[in-house]
């Protein structure tokens, strides 16, 4: 379904402040894979995200998606494709628009967008139905500025959004670490019905061992613009969140790191 | 009472312009300054066709289509080749000025003898009144003043309405949603760019429009008419949030509008007490200042706390 070939990006390139976002990934993923990404921070996950996404040209490699190759598409055209979902909730929906303006401008994803209605009777029933059954009361806001919501609750009707006219590929971008333990619960929860529900093939991003352990058929683990390692079938089902949080203590032994960082990443990940 | 229908009819022809700066500017957060060149752009557009007896209503349309191509211009500046939106702006606006005297043939152009819009209005005027003057509640007013201000009455009310439904479109929605959040549209499939540079021509394309309509009412054109008037524009746009207090749609238009008509009697009144003409632009620098620091300097707000979310820079004034 996706097939990232040797994807390479350096930001400020020649400057005292390169940096070499990503060295090569190459990764292909099967259609309904549900793929979690991990890595320290830096590693390079948002980035490759964003490479799959079309938010910024790359330096070398291509990507295909669902047979086409999109390298050279810009990230309005492949949002067709693609639905997203980013860590700041405000970043994935419009403030002062309402709930139902939101969510209609979202089932128009990839669409001409002419001078029809955007909010017909019919559709907005729909929108309201489907809100309704998130079970978090927003139904009857659907006339509210969606800015007035809070964090969760903008997670969960982003994720609505992203997953509206079904995409051919899912990106989640840590979209749990900006909400409260409750609110973060709730929408793994929703996340996961909605991707096995559809079978949607999807890279999400985490910071959590636990969810890394929990979810998806696959693990990619990053660490300075690459694939460190990559489990997949019977390994990952065997997986637990302290092999995972060893596997990082590992690669920073390797990088030579004191064992307080490895004490760090244990209290900030466990 | 000649001095108030006036004021009334300036400040709703001026209120085009103002629907055009709520759009680059509220929608946008664009500080769009091809205003001052766009205006005077219609008007010139206008004026010439009209001195050559052509008809007003192409000629009023043909102003609103020349509008367009300069916002375009401004917007395209600004999006494919990444120069900032100011200067975007000040470019077409400068550029304008030679435009504009070309179109015109010269720096003033008077209307006297052309047959305009204010010709119907006319016509209009004298048919409800029977004559050449008119009586409202009690006063004296001429045909032609009672016909302009009926017929612009009726064309703000149009273009009102048309503003409305726009933004309630598919495409009118993409649009304030490229301004409120433009990682999200972009993500929802929308070039947020083609957003801005169609923005931008359709406000561009209100001020040349406004511009036409006030060369036709005042009977000239004038090549330094657009002095300032993006200026004016935001003191409408500012005054219409305070009188509506909200933002939603609906009222943030009748808002504006309000706030063209009221800024302009504020300023006849003035005017009539003795302000100097010459102190204009100043009063309406300095008033403009106040609404931008005033709220943040007293810690309050001019109307309902806005939604959290991405903080939107007020405009001009970064956060
Ligand atoms: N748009 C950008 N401009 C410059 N540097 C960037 C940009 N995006 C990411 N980087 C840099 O690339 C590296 C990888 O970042 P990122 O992919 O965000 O890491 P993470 O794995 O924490 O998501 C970091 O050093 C970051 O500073
Ligand atoms: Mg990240």
């Amino acid at each position: 379904m996706l097939q990232l070939r040797n994807l390479t990006k350096t930001f400020f390139p020649n400057t005292p402040n390169e940096v070499r976002a990503l060295q090569g990934v190459t990764l292909d993923i099967e259609e309904g894979s549900f793929v979690i990404v991990i890595g320290t921070n830096g590693s390079g996950k948002s980035t490759l995200l964003n490479a799959a996404a079309g938010t910024f040209p790359l330096d070398a490699g291509t990507i295909t998606l669902a047979g086409r190759d999109v390298t050279k598409w810009p990230e309005h055209r492949r949002a067709a494709m693609i639905g997203r979902v980013f860590q700041n909730p405000f970043s994935g929906t419009a403030p002062n628009m309402t709930v139902a303006e939101n969510l209609a401008l979202a089932a128009r994803r990839g669409q001409p967008r002419g001078l029809g209605s955007l909010l017909p009777a019919k559709l907005h029933s729909e929108l309201r139905d489907r809100v309704a059954t998130l079970n978090m009361q927003l139904e009857t806001r659907m006339n509210n500025p969606i800015g007035t919501l809070s964090g969760g609750q903008r997670q969960a009707l982003t994720l609505l959004m992203a997953t509206w006219r079904r995409p051919d590929l899912l990106l989640l971008d840590e979209h749990t670490a900006a909400l409260d333990p409750k609110s973060a619960d709730q929408i793994v929860r929703l996340t996961q019905r909605i991707v096995s529900q559809h079978h949607l093939t999807t890279l999400m991003v985490t910071h959590s061992m636990q969810q890394a352990a929990t979810l998806g058929t696959r693990i990619v683990m990053m660490n300075q613009g690459r694939v460190m390692a990559d489990i997949a079938g019977p390994d990952r089902r065997r997986i637990r969140a302290e092999d995972l949080v060893h596997r990082f203590e590992e690669i920073r032994r390797d990088e030579q790191l004191d064992v307080s960082a490895a004490e760090m990443l244990r209290e900030m990940y466990v | 009472m000649t001095l108030l229908i006036s004021a009334w009819t300036i400040g709703l022809i001026l209120s085009l312009l103002a629907l055009g700066v709520y759009i680059s500017y509220r929608v946008f957060a664009f500080p769009d300054i091809t205003a001052d060149g766009s205006i005077t752009f219609g008007a010139a557009v206008a004026a010439a066709m009209l001195t050559r007896g052509m008809n007003p209503f192409a000629a009023s349309g043909a102003a609103f289509l020349a509008g367009t191509l300069a916002g375009a211009c401004t917007g395209v500046l600004h999006t494919r080749f990444r120069i900032n939106q100011l200067l975007s702006g000040i470019l077409v606006m400068t550029a304008l000025y030679s435009i504009n005297l070309h179109v015109m043939g010269q720096s003033n152009l008077p209307l006297l003898s052309a047959r305009t819009l204010t010709t119907y209005a006319e016509r209009i005027g004298r048919r409800l009144s029977g004559g050449d003057t008119a009586v409202l509640l009690g006063w004296p007013v001429s045909a032609r003043e009672l016909g302009s201000l009926l017929l612009i009455a009726a064309v703000v009310l149009l273009v009102a309405i048309a503003a409305y439904l726009f933004f309630r479109t598919n495409l009118g929605s993409a649009m304030r949603a490229s301004g409120d959040n433009a990682q999200m549209i972009r993500a929802l499939g929308v070039s947020v760019e083609n957003m801005i540079i169609l923005g931008l021509a359709i406000s561009n394309g209100l001020i040349a429009f406004a511009g036409a309509l006030l060369a036709q009412y005042q009977g000239f054109a004038d090549v330094q008419m657009g002095i300032g008037m993006v200026v004016w524009g935001l003191a409408s746009v500012i005054i219409g949030r305070a009188l509506v207090g909200s933002d939603s749609l609906g009222s943030a238009l009748t808002g504006t509008i309000m706030g063209s008509v009221l800024f302009r009697l504020i300023i006849a009144v003035a005017l009539r007490w003795g302000l100097n003409p010459n102190d204009l632009k100043l009063v309406t620098a300095i008033f403009v200042f106040g609404a931008l620091v005033l709220p943040m300097a007293l810690g309050v707000r001019t109307s309902r706390p806005r939604p959290s979310g991405r903080p939107r820079p007020d405009g001009l004034i970064a956060r």
